[in-house]
């Protein structure tokens, strides 16, 4: 009976039937109350959605895959704490973290929440070490700015260790998990928006038992395959025999029962099966349908299937949970972590089994952001597909680029991959990674031009997705270019409508474009495609506040907080309405809260620096603003206002040293030479500053205040007709009503001395 | 003295009204900031009115002329335009046919800065603050009274349906002699 059970369990989940896989499941627990039942319960709660539920269940128990599920819960509560002590038991400082290479990125994430950046690092880079394919970590070590190159991580080494790790699985059955990387949990398979625990080892143990384990890390793979023993197809099930990283890890593993990969057993069917856990299916279950759940989340699992016929595929993360194995893929599935950079959808089409195809999504704002709408496929399944013979599994097409996919599972029979074909596959997958790794990087340290040939050297398909554009979109934002930006967001949102990453870049675009009916256009757009997404309420509230109804923004960033507090532009942009309404302690509250969420958002310390030189306390303003400029060194714009806060502080030399450099960054902003003028007229070098307005009426020539600063200087150096000439000229531009006051005044006063000589 | 009597009469005349409320994109309502406060008013009629943007209630005052709203801001502020919502069709009598706008740091100090008469005003009435000279756009003042000397057919007691106060924006920039009007210095303006 348990077996039935079991196996109808798995049946369930990966048919999405949550209900259906609870109700069996409890009755499975009560039946036989092993361990490995209460792990394929909790793994049904967090599909569905029920972290609280997992989190209860699973309170106390001490295996290494009972205690990643409940990590995962503990995270998806926002119970940091009881994670990292789940996790890396406090009495226990050389344990196993459980997992793998999941394990290492959820304790990643947790340091990160927690603001321990080193002890994040460090972990990131642990996971990427195990998991070469783990693209979810090296987001966050660039987002942290502790990234190395690309070409590095997703190198030789790499590619030998993934190699290994298929070779290993032999059958492979792409299963792979996806780990799950989004917060929700939500599991349901979705294949992508899901955001189903973030951990893809979730997934991975979830469902697997399946020796995955090692997949998800991209070693994992296959492992599913193997338990297709029936297939007949390799028995290696060794899948997860693994480099030794996994072979760590699968030791580790091992004693739970769900330990992934049984393999140590040797155990075909069941290893598959892994965990031994009921889940995975009685070896028979196994058969067949692998089904790859695609993690979403974001790790970029590369699902299993596409192994599906020799060997098991390295690349990408299998995690896909070998389906067929394990009833348990569900549990892998979704996670979406949406956000924003990258994200990975592995979707996997089932092809031949009812693979799920998941979608992973990473994205590094996973963190910040709830749903994902969209779910970037990466595509590997191009490459999967490539490697044809295989595949059943679905793969999407190649347009997407599937990072993660999952492939189907592997039907029946095991798919093995053919050892020549792992490794070219897997070297395709690394090149893919590679760069769109080093252009992530490279758009995060803010060096947006190399980032963005780094992109144009992708192929077409994989350039045309969402993902990608996205990234260049804002690449293009950061360098000013608002045009440019336009555009590709634009493309974005053709080739993917649903897709909510980067979005609320591309509002601040249009804001700054003065777009408003493209802005509000894109708003309702958002909004009815997912509104409890906070990048479509940002979009909402940009639009209000271009309207300049700026409490009904601040309500509407405040919103988006709330759906998402872990969403550091919503903060910022709060903070931004606060201003506009005077209100500077909120303004400055709201701010650090950005910078608490991720210290590297240079828009928050901009924000605070411009608070106190309103304020005038212009050392905080300058520290404030010098950081901003640490981390984006080419904004001109943040050059230019250190330029101004420097001269308050009468570092006159420093600032204009600073102006130059400002304009030079970017000879399409007027403002820095504007500054510099202002700087050198009250430094009452008046020559050079009408020479530097001289050249700006050229480049701005409908620009009213450059002529009133002009007439102003010629008013101090007494050239009256002049002055007058350029106050006239200001005043027919249209200032707005208080220059017009002032320069009227301005112009009164200019007749004074004339009447006097009259009368004289 | 008359004869400048006179004109201001006949210059301060305003005939209707306008249907919507246009305001300058460089102006923002001050209200919000401010103590609102009226010399008498009726149960249920009171100077919430004034202020919630529903035009269909009206603040009614209950006692002698002249009937006064008081605005106090804790700062001083620089206010350009004062706009009331009337309307003759619906009020009648109860309509103000003179208003008198005054200034200054407190009750003990107004001074009478603008006075208007009205013809059958309905719908939304703008009064200016600025005065002739440009270096009087606008009054830099901590209390502002609104007065209604007298109604139309004698009413004794004013309906008032809304008030706004409207004042400059600050620079958006801070330390820049002048604001920024053309949009290519504007999108570079600030990091958003």
């Amino acid at each position: 009976m348990e077996a039935i059970l079991t196996d109808c369990v798995q049946n369930s989940l990966r048919h999405f039937m949550f209900g259906n896989a609870i109700f069996l499941c409890e009755r499975l627990c009560a039946e036989s109350p092993t361990e490995v039942n209460l792990q394929l319960l909790a793994a049904c709660y967090l599909q569905n959605n029920q972290a609280y539920s997992a989190y209860c269940i699973l309170k106390g128990k001490q295996t290494a895959q009972s205690r990643y599920l409940f990590a995962i819960s503990c995270f998806q509560m926002d119970l940091l704490n009881e994670a990292e002590t789940a996790l890396c038991p406090a009495h226990e400082p050389g344990g196993e973290i459980p997992n793998g290479a999941a394990g290492h990125y959820l304790l990643g994430l947790i340091y990160r929440y927690t603001d321990r950046t080193k002890n994040a690092i460090h972990h990131f880079r642990l996971a990427l070490s195990i998991d070469p394919l783990l693209w979810a970590a090296y987001e966050e070590l660039c987002v942290l700015g502790a990234a190395e190159d690309a070409a590095v991580v997703f190198g030789e080494a790499a590619a030998l260790c993934i190699q290994k790790q298929y070779l290993h699985h032999g059958i492979a059955s792409p299963n792979v998990h996806t780990s799950n990387e989004d917060y929700n949990l939500v599991s349901s398979q979705n294949f992508g928006s899901e955001e189903v625990s973030p951990r893809q080892l979730k997934h991975t143990q979830g469902n697997n038992l399946r020796d995955i384990p090692g997949s998800y890390r991209g070693a994992a793979v296959v492992s599913g395959a193997a338990s297709q023993p029936q297939n007949g197809v390799v028995p290696n099930m060794s899948f997860y025999n693994t480099p030794s990283p996994m072979a760590l890890q699968l030791s580790g593993v091992a004693p739970p029962p769900l330990c992934r990969n049984m393999q140590p057993n040797g155990s075909n069917l069941n290893t598959v099966n892994t965990d031994g856990s009921p889940r995975s299916v009685v070896n028979s279950t196994i058969q067949a349908p692998r089904r790859k759940f695609v993690d979403e989340g974001k790790f970029r699992k590369i699902s299993g299937r596409l192994f599906s016929d020799s060997g098991p595929r390295r690349s990408t993360r299998l995690g896909r949970d070998a389906g067929a194995n394990i009833n348990a893929n569900i549990s892998t599935v979704a996670g979406n972590g949406t956000n924003g950079s990258s994200k990975y959808l592995g979707s996997s089409k089932l092809s031949s089994v009812a693979l799920r195809t998941v979608t992973v999504r990473k994205g590094l704002s996973w963190v910040n952001e709830n749903i994902e709408e969209g779910i970037r496929n990466e595509a590997f399944d191009d490459s999967r597909a490539n490697m044809a013979s295989m595949t059943s599994s679905s793969f999407p097409s190649g347009d997407v680029r599937s990072l993660d996919q999952d492939g189907a599972t592997v039907p029946v029979g095991g798919i093995f991959f053919s050892g020549s074909k792992v490794i070219s596959g897997a070297s395709e997958v690394l090149g893919l990674l590679r760069s769109l790794g080093e252009g992530y990087r490279l758009s995060c340290l803010y060096r947006c031009q190399d980032a963005l040939d780094t992109y144009l050297r992708l192929p077409h398909r994989h350039y045309n997705t969402s993902w990608v554009l996205s990234q260049v979109g804002k690449a293009h934002f950061e360098l000013v270019d608002y045009l440019e930006a336009d555009r590709a967001f634009s493309l974005a949102r053709r080739v993917t409508p649903y897709s909510l990453e980067g979005m609320d870049i591309y509002s601040t675009v249009l804001y700054h474009l003065k777009e408003d009916m493209k802005l509000s256009y894109l708003a309702q757009e958002l909004t009815s495609t997912d509104r409890l997404a906070p990048q479509s309420w940002c979009a909402v509230g940009n639009c209000y506040s271009l309207q300049k109804d700026h409490e009904t923004a601040l309500k509407i960033f405040k919103r988006a907080v709330q759906l998402n507090s872990r969403f550091a532009y919503a903060h910022t942009l709060c903070g931004h309405e606060y201003v506009s309404l005077a209100d500077f302690e909120n303004g400055i509250k709201s701010y650090q809260n950005a910078l608490r969420i991720d210290s590297r958002h240079y828009n928050a310390w901009y924000g605070i620096g411009m608070i106190f030189l309103r304020q005038e306390k212009f050392e905080f303003s300058e520290h404030h603003f010098g950081m901003a400029f640490q981390i984006n060194p080419r904004s001109s714009v943040i050059m230019s206002y250190l330029g101004t806060a420097l001269h308050a502080l009468k570092k006159s030399e420093d600032a204009i040293k600073i102006m130059n450099r400002a304009i030079l960054a970017d000879r399409k902003n007027p403002l820095p030479m504007y500054q510099k003028a202002n700087i050198l007229m009250s430094l009452e070098k008046f020559d050079d500053a009408l020479e530097v307005l001289e050249e700006l009426k050229e480049h701005a020539p409908r620009e009213s205040s450059v002529y009133a600063l002009m007439g102003k200087i010629y008013k101090r150096q007494n050239m009256h007709e002049k002055a007058m000439l350029h106050f006239g000229i200001a005043l027919d531009l249209k200032p707005s009503a208080t220059d017009v006051a002032i320069i009227k005044a301005a112009i009164e006063k200019l007749h004074v001395p004339d009447e006097l000589e009259d009368n004289l | 003295m008359a004869t400048e009597s006179l004109e201001l009469e006949e210059e301060g005349k305003i005939i209707g009204g306008n249907q919507h409320l246009i305001v300058d994109d460089d102006l923002r309502e001050m209200g919000k900031k401010a103590a609102w406060s009226v010399s008498s008013c009726k149960t249920g009629n009171g100077v919430s009115s004034l202020r919630d943007d529903n035009l269909e209630n009206y603040w009614q005052s209950d006692g002698a002329q002249p009937h006064l709203v008081n605005i106090q801001f804790q700062k001083k502020v620089k206010l350009q335009l004062v706009v009331l919502y009337m309307d003759f069709k619906l009020d009648e009598s109860y309509t103000p046919s003179k208003i008198s706008i005054r200034a200054g740091d407190g009750f003990h100090n107004l001074k009478e800065i603008k006075t208007v008469e009205l013809v059958k005003p309905t719908g939304w009435i703008y009064l200016s603050l600025s005065g002739n000279d440009p270096r009087e756009t606008f009054v830099n003042t901590f209390m502002l009274q609104i007065a209604v000397l007298s109604n139309h057919l004698n009413g004794r007691d004013t309906h008032v349906r809304q008030i706004k106060v409207y004042g400059p924006r600050p620079n958006p920039i801070p330390h820049q002699p002048f604001q920024f009007t053309s949009r290519e210095f504007i999108t570079y303006s600030t990091v958003r």
